[in-house]
């Protein structure tokens, strides 16, 4: 073979695009990751009513305040009820509703599927002021119709109470939960059943005595995870707690970093912060615990089997019933903010009222400055960390799985480790961190917080797309010469297409609806729609927060339904 | 053409596993225009050792040299990337790209790879390469739309379009079923050969690196335990380990005893005589392939010749492979299909001195 000429780039450039792409990455993911989480830790030792960064004071005197202060107690109590209450609420209906579709002849299935992941992208901000109109105890809607029809005095719910905030809370976890469930449902070896069913069991026993003992470790480990985010949760404690004096950990660290009035305690709220942080992370590793004990009870066989669905019988319509009813208890308060919307001042439901509803309130917002500049900057938001998260993710993904050793592996767990931190306390880090800099109320602050907080998602998704992809895929494109970046953009990046979709699709939609990062870093300049809504509603201007809500709403379900729909139905074709 | 010296490479221990050393000082050379097979079991360290020449994994040490340019030299900390070392390959997953078409596959590493080379080139480049395939036909089409014979032709066309220095195959066949097998067997050598590209293949299946290549070299644990032609390793095996591998064989131990010339070997089926291997033996494994034992009727006399009876005969059409009672031991005979033998018939076996070979008790460990 006669010798090719190839053609001659400089030394250092052939010193590997990928080398100094990785070392670029690892140092933007730590300061991204570790920049907050030291700031957090150096702020809890901070002299109280000082600047943390402004000081070498050290000291323990904010944990000992924590622990000294009589409402510690409940602060903690309150938050683990919460999470265990709504959690747990959830997880029964989630469970239901999954064993209903995977398992059973129930009609509508698709249905039913698809307006799951339609709620996943409604804001519970939203949710949580549709259900203060609809049962606040002076003219809840709710309470006004018990008031008429049944003659009950007083108020029949009340929002302000424990017991809402953990149901709100419980059917605003239904949909996540429900994914993973119908999940598991889904992996578990239908051949178990088949047994049980061809030694004699009833369908319902079979279900009791057969389906729930062996999903029983895998709704044990979704219970964890789900706590962990109820735990972290910030926006419905915020709008129903704090009204109810229920203060659970994280509308704490809130109201001590951006109190109402006063000056904000750094000190103490970043204390609160690390407990809140070291109660998280104990979620964590239980959960990881549970899967690893899960593993054992695994029960994924080959695919292609699909089980014989129990059948129903006359029992088919009302258990549809049921399912359908927990989607009109959701639909209720949307359909609440949509009415609101409609009139100048707040009137309640009726018929008589109807001729009077009018589009005035979306004209005057759409009219307002501050909402123009809120659509801009969501845009601006939403765009741009949805694509930046996706950028670093990928490329943090493929050091991970192709790259290997040490580096790839330092990379994996940067990139994981906002999990365990909560959005609430990550936001008042990034302030504490920020608010000395141009960057402090800029559109570019939430960015770097969703990138932060987000980032743990975008690598998941990629990594598990990464490890299905057939290394030799790459290493063809190497070997047949094209350079490392080459075999990225043309074989690697179009392969993985459909999940950098999706994964941006996720991002964008969690960044639109998020509440923390903007309330906690919100300027006159960076509001964005959430903030906004937020503000009006405070303000209060409850028309105007309905209209911009329901937008926020439209906008949201417009984007994510129709690619749920495409998946679903990607899905029955597969036949997974 | 390819010359590699003293390869070593040890995958460091994880949390589950020990450190494995997949490469323990491993040379060996081809020659231009060669078709040279590494073969062994699987975890013999030769995947391992195609990856370090393609570049896609890094050794601890040692050298690799392409055509008188290092691509590897742990001693100067030279290290040429796979993009940079003009090969091509053909992957064990074909790795067809399933977001192209065949064409588009083909001219991957003319478009995209270290030359600069025009539209129109490119185009008459693939075109040719593809009817040297025979899929000229089958150029628009996506590539899952293709069979695994076809994926197959794609690689080694995308392997062969940008006229590669060597050729690396891994396990290319593995992935066929055993018709197309044979067939793309007698195909594949003769289209490489008739390029004169040196190619190196790595197969766990010994008939195909007997049937494919000129040259060959042996895996065993990092090591390479007998390199030579397949006619030599078959006919003089080495060790235990060599004879076993590259075939059916009797492997039977015993004590040597005797110079020059002949030695007798005490065995359980009998004393057998056996010409002396280079050194001397105080114990040794007796290698006798079921082919090379001639069978008599009862009661013939002759050197190495033992009364035997039939033990087993498993009739499997081109062959009748038996099993012979011989003193306390037994063997392992090839039966003509046509020769009537019934089971516990007795027999003469005959193993013909010059088709014995004496290897090491010890198999494997020498090098």
């Amino acid at each position: 073979m006669s010798m090719k000429t190839i053609g001659h780039s400089p030394a250092w450039l052939r010193l590997d695009q990928q080398k100094v792409v990785g070392i670029v990455l690892l140092v933007v993911i730590g300061v991204l990751v570790l920049g907050p989480i030291a700031v957090l830790l150096r702020s809890s030792v901070a002299p109280p009513n000082t600047m943390p960064l402004e000081t070498l004071g050290i000291t323990f005197g904010s944990f000992v305040a924590i622990f000294q202060h009589p409402a510690t107690p409940t602060i903690i109590g309150n938050t683990l009820l919460y999470a265990a209450g709504s959690v747990g609420f959830g997880v029964i209906i989630a469970t239901w509703i999954a064993w209903l579709t995977e398992r059973t002849d129930i009609p509508g299935k698709a249905l039913i599927r698809v307006l799951m992941f339609a709620w996943m992208a409604v804001p519970p901000l939203v949710i949580g002021f549709g259900w203060i109109l609809l049962i606040n105890p002076g003219n809840g809607v709710l309470n006004v119709l018990a008031r008429e029809l049944f003659g009950v005095q007083g108020a029949l719910f009340t929002i302000y109470s424990f017991w809402s905030l953990i149901m709100i809370t419980a059917f605003a976890v239904v949909p996540t939960a429900f994914v993973m469930i119908a999940g598991l449902l889904r992996n578990m070896d239908p051949q178990m059943e088949s047994a049980g069913k061809v030694l004699g069991g009833s369908g319902f026993a079979v279900a009791r005595r057969i389906t729930l003992p062996l999903l029983t470790p895998g709704l044990f480990s979704i219970g964890i995870y789900m706590g962990m985010a109820v735990v972290q949760a910030f926006d419905l404690p915020l709008i129903i707690g704090l009204t109810a004096k229920i203060p659970v950990m994280s509308t704490r660290v809130f109201l001590l970093s951006v109190p109402d009035n006063g000056i904000p305690d750094y000190a103490l709220s970043s204390a609160f912060g690390v407990v809140l942080l070291a109660i998280a992370l104990l979620l964590m590793w239980a959960y990881f615990r549970a899967i690893r004990s899960g593993e054992r009870f695994r029960t994924v066989t080959g695919r292609g089997f699909r089980p014989k669905p129990t059948a129903l019988g006359p029992l088919r319509w009302p258990a549809f019933g049921t399912a359908m009813l927990y989607f009109m208890i959701m639909a209720l308060p949307l359909l609440m903010l949509a009415w609101t919307s409609l009139f100048p001042f707040y009137r309640l439901p009726s018929m008589e009222s109807l001729p009077l509803a009018s589009l005035d309130n979306y004209h005057r917002v759409l009219d307002s400055a501050l909402v123009q500049r809120a659509l801009v900057n969501t845009v601006l938001l939403v765009v741009l960390s949805a694509s930046l998260v996706m950028l670093l993710s990928s490329l943090v993904a493929w050091f991970s799985v192709r790259g290997g050793g040490r580096f790839g592996r330092a990379l994996d767990v940067l990139s994981f480790a906002p999990t365990a931190v909560p959005p609430v306390v990550m936001a008042m880090a990034i302030l504490i961190l920020y608010i000395k800099t141009p960057l402090y109320g800029t559109v570019w602050v939430l960015i770097i917080g969703h990138l932060t907080i987000y980032i743990a998602f975008g690598t998941r998704t990629m990594t598990s797309a990464l490890i299905q992809l057939h290394k030799e895929l790459g290493d063809a494109a190497l070997v047949s010469g094209a350079s490392w970046a080459t075999s990225l953009r043309r074989i690697i990046l179009p392969l993985v297409w459909p999940q950098v979709a999706n994964g941006w699709l996720w991002v964008a939609a969690h960044s639109a609806r998020d509440l923390t990062i903007p309330l906690v870093l919100m300027t006159t300049n960076n509001v964005v729609i959430a903030s906004v809504v937020y503000t009006m509603w405070d303000f209060p201007d409850v028309p105007g927060a309905a209209a911009v809500s329901f937008l926020l709403v439209v906008a949201l379900l417009i984007v994510v339904v129709p690619v749920q729909l495409l998946a679903s139905r990607a899905s029955t074709r597969g036949g997974g | 053409m390819l010359t590699v010296r003293n390869l070593t490479k040890t995958y460091p221990a994880r949390h589950d596993s020990a450190a494995v050393r997949a490469l323990r000082g491993v040379s060996f050379d081809i020659a231009d225009g060669d078709f040279f097979a590494l073969l062994g079991p699987s975890g013999c360290g030769k995947t391992t050792m195609l990856q370090c020449i393609a570049g896609l994994e890094v050794p601890d040490s040692g050298e690799i040299t392409m055509a008188d340019d290092a691509v590897y030299a742990s001693a100067r900390g030279l290290n040429v990337p796979a993009n940079r070392r003009q090969l091509g390959m053909v992957f064990q997953s074909y790795a067809i790209w399933p977001h192209m078409t065949v064409f588009d596959n083909v001219a991957f590493p003319l478009a995209h790879g270290a030359q600069k080379i025009g539209k129109a080139e490119i185009d008459e480049r693939v075109r040719r390469v593809l009817d040297l395939v025979k899929l000229g036909a089958f150029a628009d089409r996506l590539a899952p739309h293709l069979s695994g014979g076809q994926q197959q032709r794609v690689a080694l066309a995308r392997a062969l379009v940008h006229e590669p220095r060597l050729l690396l195959l891994d396990e290319p066949l593995s992935n066929l079923d055993a018709k197309l097998r044979d067939a793309m067997r007698i195909e594949l050598r003769q289209l490489v050969k008739s390029l004169g590209i040196t190619t190196l293949f790595v197969t766990h299946d010994q008939v195909e690196a007997m049937g494919m290549s000129d040259k060959l070299a042996l895996m065993r644990d990092g090591v390479i335990v007998q390199q030579g032609t397949p006619h030599d390793i078959y006919m003089r095996p080495e060790t235990a380990f060599a004879a076993d591998f590259m075939g059916r064989s009797n492997l039977i131990p015993g004590r040597v005893s005797g110079s020059d010339g002949m030695l007798s070997v005490e065995t359980s089926i009998g004393t057998i005589r056996c010409p002396a291997p280079a050194e001397g033996l105080p114990e040794g494994i007796l290698v006798i392939r079921p082919q090379a034992i001639r069978l008599h009727g009862p009661s013939i006399d002759g050197l190495n010749c033992f009364a035997g009876r039939v033990e087993r005969i498993s009739f499997l059409g081109d062959v009748v492979e038996g099993e012979v009672r011989v003193g306390a031991g037994s063997v392992k005979v090839v039966i003509d299909p046509y020769r009537l033998l019934a089971m516990n018939q007795e027999i003469t076996v005959e193993l013909p001195p010059e088709r014995c070979v004496l290897v090491p008790a010890e198999g494997g460990t020498t090098t």
